[in-house]
This record gives C-alpha cells, sequence and structure tokens, in this order.
C-alpha cells in the first residue's frame, strides 16, 4: 500500500468516525443557524445594516453571512479536533498508533486532513445551501471566481482552526487542557481581536472605531493580516471592489499562506517529538 | 542457542525535565531514563525485564519500540541477513504492547485492527489469523466500549502482532488479568516463542514470570545490571541451590545435620513445626534427615524474588533500594561478581 493511500485512508477513517459523532449532531443544528440562516437574512430584500447599508450584490450577502464561518464553523472546528491526539494519548492508543511503522509527519497529515473533512463536509454542504438561498432571494447567482474564493477561504479559515487544536492537543497531558487551548485560540482571534485592533490604534494615536479615517481603516487592515479571522475577511474582500483596507490581495494571500504554513510545520515538529 | 538478531549497542534515551530559569524558562534538563546500555535479543527466547518501578522498563521498551529516539548508541539486526546492518526504523520489526491500552469507543475489535494493519502494512487476510489465535473471533464485530479487561489484553497482543514481528514487546502485559486469562496468556506467548518469536516482557512481578521466561535482564535506575540465560544469572548472583525443607514438631537440626556441607540461610520455627532454607548439597541434606527419621512436609528449591534479585544485582539492602526508586537521580551502577565485597 503507497503511503499517500495510507493518509488517505487513515483521513477517512477519523472522518467518518467523527461525521457521524455525537458532536456533530450537536454542532449540525448549529452551523444550520448560522450559515443558511445568516444567508437567509441577510439576502433580505429589505435589510438596512448599522450605518444603513444595504448588501446589493451575491458575494457581498455572502461576505456579511460569513459571520456564521467565523462565529460558528470555526467554533464547531475546533470543537471537533481538540482531542485529535489528546484522546489518544489519554486512552494508551497514541502509544500503539506511534509503534506502527508509518513516518509521523504523515500520521499528522493524515489527523489533519481527517479532521479537517469531517468539518470541510457539512460546512461545504451548507454554503451551497446558501449559494441557492441568495439565488432564491436575490435572483443572482455569484460569479466562478467569487464561488471559488468563497470555497477557498472558508476551507483555509477552518484548516488554520483544526491545525490550533490538533496543536494543542499534541501539547495538552489531558483534555481540560486541549479544551481550554483550543477554544482560548477561537475566543482570543473570535472576540479579543478587536480589543487588540482597538489597543495598537489607541497607542499609535489613531482614532479608533472612525470607519471614515482611512488611517484607522488602513491599520485596522494590517493588523488583521495577523489574525485568522482578518485573513479570511481579506480574502474575501479581494472580491468586493468597492471594500479597500490598504490591503493589497498578494499580501492577503501570502498571509494565507504563512497562516497555513506555520502551523502546519509546527504540528509537524510537535508529532515529531510527541512522548506518549 | 540461536544466535541473536537484534542487538543495542550503547544506547541511551534520557527523558527532559523543565528546569525553567529567568533567563530560559523553557529550558530542560536530562532526567532518569535508561543509560547506555548493551542487550542482545535472540529468536525464541522469552526475556523477563525485571525491575522495579520507576526502573526504566517502560522507557526501554519504548525505546526498543522505535517510539522513543535514541539519543545515543546504535541498533544492529541480523533478521534477513547474515551480516549485522544498522536498524533504520525499528518499528519494521518490532511489535508493542504498550502497559494500558484503554481501548474504547464504538469502533469494533475488527474495525481497529483493521486501521492498524493499514498503518502498518498488514495485509486484511491477517486479520482473521490473529483474531483467531488471541481468541478473539467470536467478538470482532463488538464494539471496543463493551470489552471486558480480559479480551482488552488480547486485543492488544494482536494489535502487537499485527505485521508478523520478529521482536513482540510486552510491558506488564499480566496487569489485570485473572488467573484464568493469565494462563491462557502464558500458553500464547509460549506459542508465539516456539514460532522464533523473540519476546520481551517487562514486569515487577517476578512470580508471574516463573516457568515462562528463558532469559532475565535485571533493570534498575535505568541501568541493566545483569542479562543472560536465567540459570547463568541466578549463579553468577549466588541465588541459585537455595532450597527450603520444613516439619511438623521440634527438631534439633544443627545435631541432624553435623557435618554436612550446608549454610544455613534461615531457620524458623513456631508450633506447627519448622522451616529451614539453605544453601549446599540438598541432596545430603535430605538423605540426612530422612536417615535421622525427621518427618518432612515440604522439600523445594527456592525461586528468588525481585528484591532478592536486587539486592544480589546491585548490593544494595532493600531499604537502599527502595529509597533509591524514590530518588531521580542517575548514578553509575555495576553488577557485582560473587564473593565481591560491596
Amino acid at each position: 500500500m503507497s503511503e499517500f493511500k495510507r493518509i488517505r485512508r487513515m483521513a477517512a477513517r477519523i472522518r467518518r468516525e467523527r461525521l457521524f459523532g455525537v458532536r456533530m449532531n450537536i454542532m449540525l443544528p448549529i452551523l444550520l443557524l448560522f450559515l443558511p440562516g445568516m444567508a437567509w437574512g441577510f439576502s433580505d430584500p429589505n435589510i438596512i445594516l448599522p450605518g444603513g447599508h444595504q448588501p446589493s450584490t451575491a458575494m457581498e450577502v455572502l461576505f456579511y453571512a460569513s459571520l456564521g464561518v467565523v462565529f460558528g464553523a470555526t467554533m464547531c472546528a475546533v470543537l471537533l479536533s481538540f482531542d485529535g491526539v489528546s484522546r489518544d494519548r489519554a486512552s494508551g492508543m497514541l502509544e500503539v498508533r506511534l509503534a506502527q511503522p508509518m513516518p509521523r509527519n504523515h500520521q499528522a497529515t493524515a489527523l489533519v486532513l481527517g479532521y479537517l473533512q469531517s468539518i470541510l463536509i457539512p460546512v461545504y454542504g451548507l454554503m451551497v445551501l446558501c449559494l441557492v438561498i441568495v439565488r432564491i432571494r436575490m435572483g443572482e447567482w455569484t460569479s466562478l471566481e467569487e464561488t471559488l474564493v468563497y470555497f477557498v477561504s472558508t476551507g483555509l479559515i477552518l484548516l488554520w482552526y483544526t491545525l490550533f487544536a490538533l496543536l494543542a492537543s499534541t501539547t495538552a497531558k489531558e483534555q481540560g487542557t486541549a479544551v481550554a487551548f483550543g477554544v482560548g485560540v477561537w475566543f482570543f482571534f473570535t472576540f479579543l481581536w478587536a480589543l487588540v485592533t482597538t489597543m495598537v490604534a489607541y497607542a499609535s494615536g489613531v482614532a479608533v472605531g472612525e470607519a471614515n479615517d482611512p488611517t484607522w481603516v488602513a491599520l485596522e487592515g494590517a493588523l488583521d493580516l495577523l489574525s485568522p479571522n482578518g485573513v479570511y475577511h481579506h480574502l474575501l474582500e479581494t472580491q468586493l471592489p468597492t471594500v479597500d483596507r490598504g490591503v493589497a490581495a498578494w499580501q492577503t494571500w501570502a498571509a494565507a499562506i504563512a497562516w497555513t504554513v506555520l502551523p502546519w510545520w509546527a504540528l509537524q515538529r510537535r508529532m515529531d517529538a510527541l512522548v506518549p | 542457542m540461536a544466535e541473536a538478531v537484534l542487538s543495542f549497542q550503547g544506547v541511551q534515551h534520557r527523558h527532559k525535565i523543565p528546569a525553567p530559569r529567568w533567563s530560559k524558562p523553557w529550558a530542560h534538563r536530562l532526567g532518569p531514563g535508561i543509560v547506555d546500555l548493551n542487550l542482545k535479543l535472540y529468536p525464541g527466547s522469552i526475556l523477563g525485564l525485571v525491575g522495579p518501578n520507576g526502573a526504566g522498563k517502560t522507557t526501554l521498551l519504548r525505546m526498543m519500540a522505535g517510539i522513543l529516539p535514541l539519543q545515543t548508541g546504535t541498533v544492529m539486526e541480523r533478521i534477513e541477513s547474515e551480516h549485522w546492518t544498522e536498524v533504520e526504523d525499528l518499528r519494521t520489526w518490532v511489535g508493542h504492547m504498550p502497559e494500558q491500552v484503554r481501548w474504547q469507543g464504538r469502533t469494533t475489535v475488527r474495525s481497529i485492527l483493521l486501521e492498524l494493519g493499514e498503518m502498518r502494512g498488514a495485509p486484511a487476510r491477517r486479520i482473521d489469523s490473529l483474531l483467531s489465535l488471541v481468541g478473539l473471533q467470536q467478538r470482532q464485530d463488538e464494539q471496543l466500549d463493551n470489552l471486558s479487561q480480559g479480551m482488552r489484553q488480547r486485543l492488544s497482543i494482536a494489535a502487537a502482532l499485527l505485521g508478523s514481528p520478529k521482536v513482540l514487546l510486552l510491558d506488564e502485559p499480566f496487569n489485570g488479568l485473572d488467573p484464568v486469562a493469565a494462563q491462557a496468556f502464558t500458553e500464547l506467548i509460549q506459542r508465539l516463542a516456539n514460532k522464533g518469536v523473540s519476546i520481551v516482557i517487562s514486569s515487577h512481578m517476578v512470580a508471574q514470570l516463573g516457568g515462562l521466561i528463558d532469559r532475565i535482564g535485571l533493570i534498575h535506575r535505568g541501568q541493566l545490571l545483569d542479562e543472560g540465560p536465567l540459570q547463568a544469572v541466578e549463579t553468577r548472583l549466588a541465588l541459585s541451590g537455595r532450597y527450603t525443607v520444613s516439619g511438623p514438631g521440634e527438631v534439633d537440626l544443627d545435631a541432624c545435620l553435623k557435618g554436612i556441607d550446608y549454610e544455613r540461610i534461615e531457620l524458623m520455627t513456631n508450633e506447627e513445626g519448622w522451616h529451614l532454607t539453605f544453601t549446599g548439597e540438598s541432596k545430603d541434606v535430605l538423605q540426612r534427615l530422612l536417615s535421622k527419621d525427621v518427618v518432612l512436609s515440604s522439600w523445594s528449591p527456592v525461586a528468588p524474588n525481585l528484591v532478592e534479585w536486587l539486592c544480589a544485582a546491585t548490593g544494595m539492602d532493600v531499604q537502599d533500594i527502595s529509597l533509591e526508586v524514590a530518588s531521580s537521580a542517575l548514578l553509575p551502577m555495576r553488577t557485582l561478581e560473587v564473593g565481591e565485597d560491596e
């Protein structure tokens, strides 16, 4: 059996186990509420957003609905994979797995792929539903490029949170630490990042929260590259010509690559040094 | 005795222990582990790795299983050819049964073995023969959550046997097994050894290894104090040739055994009778007692226990050994020869 096939099979087992597990049953209603629910709400022709703004294109609706991904899907990714390694460590299975002649970096890759697929499959399914909802409500499909960016960037943000959670799981000696670390990272980037941005802006003498102040907008845009959620929104904004926060598309994609490569590399290193 | 198939030469793995400083909060220092160990494994032999808690048995087995990296030393194999070649990945040859695996979840016995088999590259048809070998064929569709402790141990050994390993490492395999399961397990291990598998069993219960192992390795404070065929090590450590004899009533043993070449180790007397432990010419002692019409109720050779093994190998007394177990210090030790003072 080739190594690639081994990785694929191991990933498929994890995917199956998680996709049809109890946790997914709990999370599916949350995902349903956050993804198609938000697409339904933001595609209302009569919606007026704070500031008097009204979404005018299908991509704009999906951009606003992506809040559901940031708040719901990423949390589900963390809750699915926070014990990806620590559970096996606690049960003694990690020692059994590490004793098998499959390279540890391949085992790590299979873990990432398995857990990513288990969250990606329901999320992608619901995203297709979002596209249909927007089409029905607004009479407009997103273009192929927009759809591609929408799906790829969502896949990337879920990958990043899966990597964070698995990384935490390799470090944690018990489940509590693993979940605290995973949820903590999610909480920090989802809720506390705005505070970080505000503090940096305040320290830099930039007027905080002035949407029309170009200095504030530029600072917020730049700082968002340091947050996975920020990069996700930057990626989606590449398809919104009306939005310009002073960050070029290449910078956004470079940040996305960095957010992918660095945690992945860290996870591989952790797996290499892992002791049962 | 067949020639060795696997040789560990000067291998070492010491655990990294956090030792934070102000200037370097993430600093680590080397703690206990396995130090400069040499060991050879022979096909068809059963090596009992014996030592107290914290001696380094599990660390050594994990090193031998390729789970912990070697910090120094090399491992050579002579499994596939006549010549010694350096081993790149021990996991190819070695099957490892960890001390405690809580097989849990809704996965079935068969599925988990298939999964591990895929990781090892073992063909699916091997699963059936393994299930049959460990007696889990009737339970192959059982969920892991529903397995008893004995079945979990059987599953652990089935997992270790995936890929037909040449060396099988069993870490405290008798833990949690009832006498019937332990007997079945012992027979299984013997069958595997008869097939030429080299087996290493770690245990702090020497009595359970009696009659099963043919080689013994005494491990203490991360060092292999002595290793070799059971009889040879017993002789080296002056633990062989000990007997116990007992009988009812009161007997003047000194008078009875006058002129016999024997050394009394212990004589206990109570209301029920007497109990003598000695070394020396057992045949002469027995003949003399019978000729003097002394009534005997038991007569048997004495197998050394873990404490005796370790005391003999280290030259320390039991108090010192137990204190050393609690210590994480690593000091060089060596095997004391017969008749050598501490």
